[in-house]
């Protein structure tokens, strides 16, 4: 499997539009967003500047982009293709398709979200204890778990020319919704509440929970868990039943 | 070796209500290289699916080398290439053989499979670059990254020109000189021919002929005659020729001043045709096409079990 891993990157690097939006993008957006706050500037309720805020967002942003756009699509060309199939002729377990997928994606969200935290530092100087850059990597980048689960979910549900749209308004929908672009406080309370529902809310909050040091809500981390196993669970399920039809 | 390469004992397969394989019984030995004739729909496809584990059958059991076919696939025994079998795109060629080599329990080196299969000037070329008939020899290389003792190809010729398939073949005889399995599904006749030991006649899921190139040729050995008989310029009519009582003749069709025969026996056909007396213009006698040779050896079939 880790030979389908190594080619699964090599493949990604190659990518420059790929690169450039999972890995490059994310930074960018912060630059816009944060640049225009000034330094002492909070966001209303969490006791955190308008940078430190908008630091997590665009890691959590800069990860969910790679790992499902990394798998959705390609998963549904590939089955398309007929690779998926081919695949299965070798020693391959049926698992390590999607296992090396989402290892390859995990690669590349990586530095995406060590970019938007060198960038918040050295442009925008952000200032965290050392555990909580640490935590905070870690933290986003296990958390990217759950939605590359539902971009493997995507890509055995959609096929052809419908994934891509689905991934895009599940995509942005997520983002935006879930306050990774702009804090849900902005939102009329309706669709706060809504949005409070959503992974990528929860998963951005267990960000800044590390920021503000304390514990992350309970509420969250079930969110996260339930997310993770439904889309997990959701994935096995259309990949169990693609391969008997295929 | 005595263990059978591929066993096959009252398989079935359906989509919906259709029959895709229907109660199919063979055995293929060792060293042996087998063609499965068919024309579309015949359950080619589907027969490949279920020995190579892609399917599921509904009733009966498929074996390989003895156990079930994705132990033999994890073993390392069998080499395959599909029809619809696609590449990972925005790869070379090279690192895709090198892949299959990784996941391989008995690979063979990455050079020597490339130079085998004929891609090493390509091996740097991203696949999605490559024409179809170069595409069909990185998934032969695919194919046989190791040492399989079944290579199973679906149609591998298709989208390659006259002279690419020759290369192929020589390649692929070299397969089954060192002692493998062969099996290969075909449209072309010439190929079973030119390639096989034995070829299996696959018709609506069921096996119609089993036997060697030459019995299944004489099987359908109808040949087709045509010509025209111009017979107003000598005022006759050509219902007034006894074309019917043709000897070996199995079947006419006259429109116009066309004449189509098929017979099982064109030589005496012919004679006894000059023998009525008339002057058939731009006589044919040719061989039956491989879907033509199919009705014959169907309608023996359903002649026979009737």
């Amino acid at each position: 499997m880790n030979s389908l891993i190594k080619l699964e990157l090599a493949r990604a690097l190659r990518n420059r539009k790929f690169l450039f939006f999972s890995v490059l993008y994310p930074s960018l957006l912060f630059l816009i967003i944060a640049g225009n706050a000034g330094g002492t500037d909070k966001v209303a309720g969490t006791g955190l500047t308008v940078a430190t805020y908008m630091m997590v967002s665009m890691a959590s942003f800069g990860a969910l982009t790679a790992v499902l756009m990394g798998n959705s699509e390609r998963i549904a060309k590939e089955r398309e293709s007929g690779w998926v199939r081919q695949l299965r002729l070798t020693t391959l377990p049926g698992r390590g398709y999607v296992l090396a997928k989402t290892a390859s994606a995990a690669v590349v969200s990586l530095p995406s979200i060590v970019i938007v935290f060198v960038v918040a530092a050295a442009v925008k100087d952000v200032r965290l204890d050392a555990w909580q850059w640490l935590a905070l990597t870690g933290a986003i980048w296990a958390g990217s778990l759950v939605f590359a689960a539902l971009g493997v979910a995507i890509g055995y549900l959609a096929s052809g020319d419908a994934v891509r749209p689905i991934t895009m308004i599940t995509y942005f929908g997520l983002s935006m919704l879930g306050g990774l672009w702009m804090p849900t406080t902005t939102f009329p309370t309706w669709l706060q509440d809504i949005a409070k529902w959503l992974p990528t809310h929860a998963y951005a909050a267990l960000g800044r929970a590390i920021e503000q040091s304390r514990a992350p809500h309970a509420q969250d981390i079930a969110i996260l868990v339930v997310s993770f196993a439904l889309f997990a669970g959701g994935a096995a399920w259309l990949y169990r039943k693609d391969t008997l039809k295929a | 070796m005595t263990t059978t390469a591929v066993g096959f004992d009252q398989v079935s397969k359906s989509y919906g209500s259709v029959r895709a394989v229907d109660g199919l019984t063979l055995a293929l030995h060792p060293g042996e290289t087998v063609a499965l004739l068919g024309p579309n729909g015949a359950g080619k496809s589907t027969t490949l699916d279920l020995l190579l584990g892609l399917k599921q059958p509904d009733a009966g059991t498929v074996r390989v080398f003895g156990t079930g076919p994705r132990e033999a696939i994890v073993a390392g025994r069998v080499g395959a290439m599909l029809q619809s079998g696609g590449l990972m795109d925005e790869v070379t060629a090279e690192e895709l053989v090198r892949l299959a080599c990784a996941l391989h329990p008995k690979p063979y080196k990455v050079s020597d499979v490339l130079a085998r299969a004929g891609i090493a000037q390509i091996a740097d070329r991203k696949v999605n670059k490559l024409s179809g008939g170069q595409a069909q020899r990185v998934r032969f290389a695919l194919a046989t990254a190791g040492d399989s003792d079944l290579i199973v190809l679906d149609e591998p010729t298709t989208g390659m020109d006259v002279s690419a398939r020759q290369a192929f073949w020589s390649t692929m005889r070299e397969q089954a000189d060192q002692g493998r399995t062969v099996l290969f599904a075909t449209h072309y006749l010439e190929e079973a021919d030119a390639i096989a030991d034995r070829v299996l006649v696959l018709h609506r899921g069921r096996l119609l002929a089993d036997g060697t190139a030459a019995e299944i040729k004489a099987k359908a050995g109808a040949r087709r005659i045509s010509f025209d008989l111009d017979l107003d310029r000598d005022g006759g009519a050509i219902d007034a020729v006894p074309l019917r009582n043709l000897p070996f003749l199995t079947s006419i069709d006259v429109s116009g001043q066309t004449v189509r025969i098929q017979s099982s026996d064109a030589d005496a056909t012919v004679h006894a045709l000059y023998g009525l007396g008339v002057y058939p213009r731009n006589l044919e006698v040719a061989g039956l096409g491989l879907e033509q040779a199919f009705v014959a050896i169907t309608e023996a079939e359903e002649a026979r079990t009737s």
